[in-house]
């Protein structure tokens, strides 16, 4: 019973947006095509599919996560940000509102995804960089994949681990504090697994992208990685250890330039990103962890798994963590 | 003539300035502003807190020992490869110098992570094998290390050094080499008292462009010095960019501000070590042509151990890439490897059109590109070595302004001046960005081949009636053909591989070759990035062939290999 009511209200809501998208289609169409700017991957399939149901063309610019505050700063401050919709992990989307880049929109689209996600009146939440134990199943016996995140401080993991610099990276930083806020009891519980984790002398590279490639190799077993990489490397031999407790990861957002040159267009491709066809790529052909109701990427048991978002954590508080926890790895 | 002497220096001063200078004065405004931009409220608050850090110093010890390092793997092996070739009869020279340019087509991170699949100390193949072969009980080398940085970086180098060496070795007078042998002489003492001393200028060349590249440097130190933990200068500022989401390149330029004083220096250095130029000239009036050496006995032996050196040290990576790019996934090779190989990933990356545009827009780059860029080095290092007044020693140093800033920091300084002009976003933007910043590549095989000219070459020329545009075009240009050819070549498949200006500059429609790589290594999509990493070898192989074939067309006479 549950299911059908959730079934009727997903189609009225449909029926709405869509109704409400032939008008601003029309609007769309005079303004001929729309400018996105995005830090993720395999984006281009999307504006193409876009692009066959709306006959608008679609741009799409990709900026890595370092560079894209200062990018999109100094082309908003000289007057010339070319984007009309912009897409990046949620700390810098809020840098990006702070400074006046950002639209308030609320999109018809997002009726059905979590309350969490829509708080914000310009920033819609669409998804989760989640991170997960990334293990390689065929040199790692099912016995031995953690079953906790403090299964990786058992010392038959020493130098056997990868993960990206954890004085550094940002994500990587925000998700070891996001397992003090979400996962351990106590600061002593999250203190040792951090500890621990140092002893076994992790390999760092400098981001997630090289972490994969020395796991499938086999020169390290684990890593503290994205389960992405099962849909992006296949056929490697990644799996995700299934721990007890949930994954973590920063949330992405996506929302309207405050000086877009294509207002409607902007808003008609905000509506069609959040879409169930659209998220339903970004699982299908990356592995994204999405937040449209019911979709999932096709990596097993992922849909059973709890993943909840870290808090946005200020560049102070990064830079001071990355310093502490340099300390600690370098103590090992 | 005088007066066109004397305009020549202060025009050429005006356009590289323009060049350089523009973005480097971005630098500096945001490495003294508040915030992330460019004209915040004034601070030294950026200067202080990256000079204060406590561990700087350890940091500048290894930077040091790593550029050093490096910089003499490079040099060094240059000059054996470029002696080998150019002097001595030894067989099948062309390979050497097709060996010696390869590490420049290569993307420097795929080169860097070829060398992390044949050493590291858990799987490396080198490694696996010598455990076998030894009986070793733990990996015999381990590439992350100060070490495997230098030997890596070095490698990456010798191009540079090698294209910079083989034209003032190819212009060398055989007679002051005979004399040495006629006062009794032998080979080697020959070799260390008259041939090496009389090409100090283009050595020092070849050691202060390989510092400076190696102290700008990022693949290697990122790659393979991160694991490891070993930090230099580069991964340091890396570092105080990329910690948390709003990148501080202000901050990141304070520290590049240091980088830059000491090339700066280092140029300056190099030209007093050479202010006596007249000392350097081989090429006057009377004929010369290398004499070539008999190794006799030595002849195979010597083939045989720059041959397994060269297989070893170049080749290897090379194939390393082409597997990486057939299997599936990262493997160590099996039979399981061996029989998942397909063209999958070049399917792929046929069938991506960026990719396509990428390829086309490098391949433009690169001849459009080199072509201008070479043309103004021709009158650069004019003006640099027949000028030789106060002013020629500042344009020098301008044309290594960017050149010498970190690449990650640079490419920001030219947005942050190209976004107040209409060519933002633009081909023209990379263009002018990739001969601004590597402008040294085209000048300084210039110069040292520039150095070894007479100036009674081109008095008599003067004597005889000629203008000084028909002295450059029939005397001087012709004795610099083989300088022309290695500036182009090393420009060219610069620009090919450019990656630091064009993450930063490149939009939809402008997309370059080392963009795309970046993108598929950023996913850890290693075989799409060998694939297109091999296609971009190819092309810049094809540019080297081209622009060698013209060399030779031009100038038959003499040709270094």
């Amino acid at each position: 019973m549950k299911k059908l009511l959730i079934f009727v209200l997903c189609m009225f809501m449909a029926t709405a947006a869509l109704a409400a998208d032939n008008a601003l289609l029309e609007k769309a169409k005079a303004e001929g095509k729309v400018s996105f700017y995005a830090n993720m991957t395999a984006i281009q399939p999307i504006m193409d599919a876009f692009n066959a149901q709306t006959g608008l063309k679609g741009k799409y610019t990709r900026i890595s996560t370092s560079k894209f505050l200062p990018t999109v700063l100094t082309e908003f401050q000289a007057g010339k940000l070319m984007a009309d919709v912009l897409q990046a992990p949620l700390p810098v989307m809020e840098m990006l509102k702070a400074k006046g880049v950002l639209t308030p929109y609320k999109s018809p689209a997002a009726a059905g995804y979590p309350d969490w996600t829509r708080k914000d009146d310009a920033i819609q939440v669409f998804g989760i960089e989640y991170v997960a134990l990334i293990y390689n199943r065929d040199l790692v016996k099912p016995a031995d994949v953690p079953k906790r995140y403090e299964d990786l401080t058992d010392p038959k993991w020493k130098n056997k681990i990868v993960m990206a610099n954890p004085a550094t990276h940002a994500t990587t930083i925000a998700w070891l504090v996001g397992l003090k806020e979400n996962v351990f009891k106590s600061e002593a519980d999250w203190m040792k697994f951090l500890k621990g984790l140092a002893a076994n002398r992790p390999m760092f590279v400098k981001s997630f992208g090289p972490t994969p490639a020395p796991i499938e190799s086999g020169e390290k077993l684990i890593g503290i990685s994205m389960p992405k990489y099962i849909i992006t490397k296949a056929p490697a031999p990644l799996d995700w250890a299934r721990v007890s407790q949930p994954l973590l990861g920063t949330p992405r957002g996506i929302a309207l330039s405050s000086s877009a040159k294509h207002p409607n267009a902007a808003r008609l491709f905000m509506n069609y990103w959040l879409s169930r066809k659209a998220m339903g790529m970004l699982a299908k052909n990356v592995g994204e962890y999405v937040l449209a109701p019911g979709v999932f990427p096709p990596i097993n048991g992922i849909d059973k798994a709890k993943v909840i978002p870290i808090r946005t954590l200020s560049d102070k508080e990064i830079r001071s963590w990355g310093a502490r926890f340099k300390q600690i790895f370098s103590a090992s | 003539m005088g007066n066109r002497k004397s305009l020549l220096t202060p025009v050429l001063i005006v356009i590289v300035g323009f060049l350089t200078v523009c973005p480097v004065i971005m630098l500096v405004f945001g490495s003294f502003s508040t915030g992330l931009g460019t004209f915040g409220q004034f601070t030294l608050e950026k200067y202080i807190q990256a000079y204060t850090d406590p561990e700087l110093a350890g940091i500048i010890t290894n930077t040091i020992v790593f550029v050093l390092g490096s910089s003499a793997v490079a040099t060094g092996l240059a000059l054996l490869l470029v002696y080998l070739n150019t002097r001595t009869d030894i067989p099948f020279k062309f390979l050497f110098r097709i060996i010696s340019i390869i590490p420049m087509m290569i993307p420097h991170i795929l080169f860097s992570v070829s060398w992390v699949l044949l050493l590291n100390p858990s799987n490396g193949l080198i490694n696996l094998f010598l455990r076998q072969v030894l009986g070793l009980e733990n990996a015999a080398v381990n590439i992350y290390s100060l070490w495997g940085m230098i030997l890596v970086e070095g490698l990456l180098d010798l191009p540079i050094a090698y294209l910079i060496l083989a034209p003032a070795m190819a212009s060398f007078d055989v007679a002051l080499e005979e004399s040495s042998r006629v006062c009794g002489g032998s080979t080697l003492r020959t070799l260390f008292r008259v041939t090496l001393p009389v090409l100090r200028p283009a050595i020092l060349a070849a050691f202060i462009l390989s510092l400076v590249r190696s102290l700008a440097s990022f693949a290697v130190p990122s790659v393979i010095g991160m694991p490891g933990r070993i930090y230099v200068l580069a991964t340091h500022i890396y570092q105080s960019i990329a910690t948390g989401f709003a990148a501080d390149y202000g901050k990141a330029a304070a520290i590049g501000m240091s980088v830059l004083v000491t090339s700066i220096t280092l140029i300056y250095l190099y030209r007093y070590l050479t202010s006596e130029s007249e000392k350097y000239v081989t090429i006057s009036s009377r004929g010369y042509r290398p004499t070539v050496i008999r190794l006799k006995r030595a002849r195979y032996p010597l083939f045989g151990v720059v041959g397994i050196l060269s297989l070893v040290l170049i080749v290897l990576p090379v194939l390393v890439l082409f597997y990486t790019s057939l299997v599936p996934y990262s493997m160590v090779p099996s039979m399981k490897a061996f029989s998942m190989m397909s063209w999958k990933h070049w399917i792929e990356v046929i069938h991506d059109p960026i990719s396509i545009l990428s390829l086309k827009n490098s391949v433009f780059l690169g001849v459009v590109g080199a072509t201008l860029g070479i043309t103004l080095s021709v009158f650069v290092a004019y003006a640099i070595v027949k000028v030789r007044s106060h002013a020629s020693g500042i344009l020098e140093s301008l044309s290594f302004l960017s050149f010498s800033f970190p690449g990650i920091v640079i490419g920001v300084g030219f947005m942050w001046f190209f976004v107040r002009t209409p060519l933002y976003a633009t081909i023209w933007a990379l263009l002018i960005g990739y001969i601004a910043t590597y402008l040294p590549y085209g000048v300084r095989p210039l110069t040292s081949a520039f150095i070894q000219v007479h100036s009674h070459l081109e008095e008599s020329s003067q004597v005889c009636g000629a203008g000084a545009f028909t002295t450059m075009r029939r005397i001087v240009i012709p004795l610099l053909i083989p300088g022309i050819v290695s500036g182009w070549i090393l420009m060219a498949t610069m620009f090919v591989r450019e990656l630091t200006l064009s993450v930063v500059l490149s939009r939809p429609g402008t997309e370059v070759l080392a963009v795309q790589i970046f993108r598929f290594a950023e996913d850890g999509l290693w075989g799409q990035l060998s694939a297109l990493g091999i296609m971009m070898i190819f092309i810049s192989t094809t540019l080297v062939i081209l622009a060698t074939l013209v060399g030779i067309r031009f100038k038959p006479m003499e040709e270094s290999g």
